[in-house]
């Protein structure tokens, strides 16, 4: 009986000794001089080789890690390796859609260092992510808004939602961000965006997709016809001194063979004020 | 037919008595329930790092509980003389060692099958969804420890438990590792060296073969043609290796 206490009283002399000392190493602060835990990532390929054939749970496990790693914004330094890290990831699991979103992520967060070059390593890990999964049309778009709302680069994000309007199974959606933003920073001819959008109005099969995108395609003949016509009431209005009140005035002086029409048929107006062609958008949405 | 059924049936049961098998299985199924956990760590695809974690649970404790096992139930055979009234009725060596590996095998599948179904049960609560990809994953695993179990068998008749152990372990590795030495033949100039290295790469096992996780994870198709290449592979290289621990154990002095 008294060997157990003895026993007893020993176990729980050394469990408290040891929950103590612990709380108390808990409390001294462990220090990353200079992220020096990353100074000993190893490569892709001894990793692959350490991983025995489980190289999706090598890269979670340290895809996990670098979450951890990265969300404590103390050290400046911790973003040193950031590129290597998210690289070290995506070579031991080429398709990890979150690794490429949240190191994006993480890079575009990194205050200290050159913006210019975080940028650059974003563009880099986002290319080498839409290259490895050349079926996914997500990534694309992910990196497409990134570029959009993070980096404000309107070529870029066009460049990667074309990628991903060209990839398979995109969504109309998808296709309509593209050709708007594209018109939008005027990245190709009005014809290009006609082509384009009577493509996307050709493909939609939804009564939405049709209309939203006839609604585009609307706007791009809107937009070619003012190219025609804004000039030919500019000079009418330099002419005589006054704007026409409507096309019907230009038929009956023979400066027009008939009423413009605008892409759905019906014809358009003139706002007397800035003297231009108006066009009167009418989609039936029911 | 009869007695290798009957040593494989045998087998199975006193398998299913070792408190080892217990203890591996316990820790598997533990492992595949706590999946969750590490999936709770991750920002994204929660559903990635259970599969992972899952699937590489599985290959882990299946291939310990196949080495482990092999090993010593033949080693066991031989060290309480039991080997000895077996083989003192009409039962041949051959028959014995194949019903022998055949229960452990048997054995393997069934906690193969455990872990499959308790990781199907972890994706199908926590994250809504029946990926019959994992059946077939599992499937590809079963085959690889079919091969490594063969293994396991050609060792335990070969040498003593603990370096059969350390033996069928290698053979894991360097079989996981295998694609590397294909690779070296691409890097190595020498004459000799490259059809050297080419045959060193033709003889070992290639596990990599059976490895199909990153595709079912993914979601990924495989082909037809890939999958009925990797059975053959499997079945011819595991018949191989039984039929060296069957020559073996057929001159062994069991005394």
């Amino acid at each position: 009986m008294s060997r157990r206490l003895a026993t007893l009283a020993a176990v729980l002399a050394l469990g408290s000794i040891m929950v103590v000392s612990g709380l108390g190493l808990q409390a001294i602060p462990k220090q990353d001089v200079l992220g020096k835990q990353l100074l000993y990532l190893p490569t892709p390929e001894i990793l692959k080789l350490a991983s025995l054939g489980n190289q999706g749970l090598m890269a979670d496990l340290l895809y996990m890690w670098s979450i951890q790693y990265y969300s404590q914004f103390s050290l400046d330094e911790k973003f040193l390796y950031l590129e290597t890290v998210f690289n070290l990831v995506t070579d031991l699991d080429p398709r990890y859609f979150d690794a490429y979103r949240i190191g994006a992520l993480i890079m575009s967060l990194q205050k200290s260092g050159d913006p210019a070059q975080h940028k650059a390593a974003v563009v880099r890990l986002y290319d080498k992510g839409i290259a490895n999964m050349p079926g996914s049309w997500e990534l694309a778009e992910v990196a497409a808004w990134d570029a959009h709302l993070v980096l404000n680069d309107q070529e870029l994000a066009v460049r990667w939602m074309k990628t991903a309007a060209e990839r398979p199974g995109a969504p109309p959606e998808v296709k309509r961000v593209y050709g708007r933003w594209r018109d939008n920073i005027h990245g190709w001819t009005i014809d290009d965006s006609i082509a384009y959008w009577e493509g996307v109005v050709a493909e939609a099969t939804r009564k939405a997709d049709i209309n939203l995108a006839t609604s585009h395609l609307y706007d791009s003949y809107a937009t070619l016809h003012r190219r025609s016509l804004d000039p030919l009431l500019a000079s009418i209005r330099q002419r005589t001194g006054q704007c026409p009140e409507s096309w019907q005035e230009l038929v009956e002086q023979g400066l027009l063979a008939e009423v413009p029409l605008d892409h759905l048929g019906n014809p358009y107006g003139v706002d007397p004020s800035t003297c231009t062609l108006v066009a009167r958008k009418r989609i039936r949405w029911d | 037919m009869r007695a290798v059924a009957a040593i494989a049936r045998n087998t199975f049961r006193e398998a299913l008595r070792d408190r080892v098998l217990y203890l591996f299985l316990g820790f598997a199924v533990l492992l595949l329930v706590c999946s969750k956990l590490f999936g709770l760590l991750t920002v994204g695809d929660e559903g990635k790092v259970i599969k992972d974690f899952g699937l590489a649970g599985i290959q882990l404790f299946t291939m310990l509980i196949a080495v482990m096992m092999s090993v010593l139930l033949i080693s066991r055979e031989v060290d309480s003389r039991t080997v000895y009234n077996i083989l003192a009725k009409p039962v041949r060596r051959w028959q014995f060692l194949i019903g022998k590996y055949l229960g452990l095998l048997a054995t393997v599948a069934v906690n193969l099958a455990l872990m499959t179904a308790v990781l199907l049960l972890v994706t199908v609560v926590y994250l809504r969804e029946f990926d019959a990809g994992l059946l077939f994953a599992a499937a590809m695993t079963l085959l690889e420890m079919a091969l490594l179990t063969a293994f396991a068998t050609l060792f335990a008749v070969l040498t003593r438990p603990m370096l059969g152990t350390v033996f069928t372990l290698a053979v894991f590795v360097i079989g996981h590792v295998a694609e590397d030495i294909w690779l070296l033949t691409q890097h190595v100039d020498s004459g000799i060296a490259r059809p050297l290295v080419a045959a060193l790469y033709a003889v070992l096992p290639n596990l990599e073969r059976f490895n199909f996780k990153a595709e079912v994870v993914h979601g990924l198709g495989v082909s037809s043609g890939e999958v009925a290449l990797t059975v053959i592979y499997g079945l011819a290289y595991t018949a191989l290796v039984l039929v060296l621990a069957c020559a073996r154990f057929r001159t062994k002095d069991l005394v």
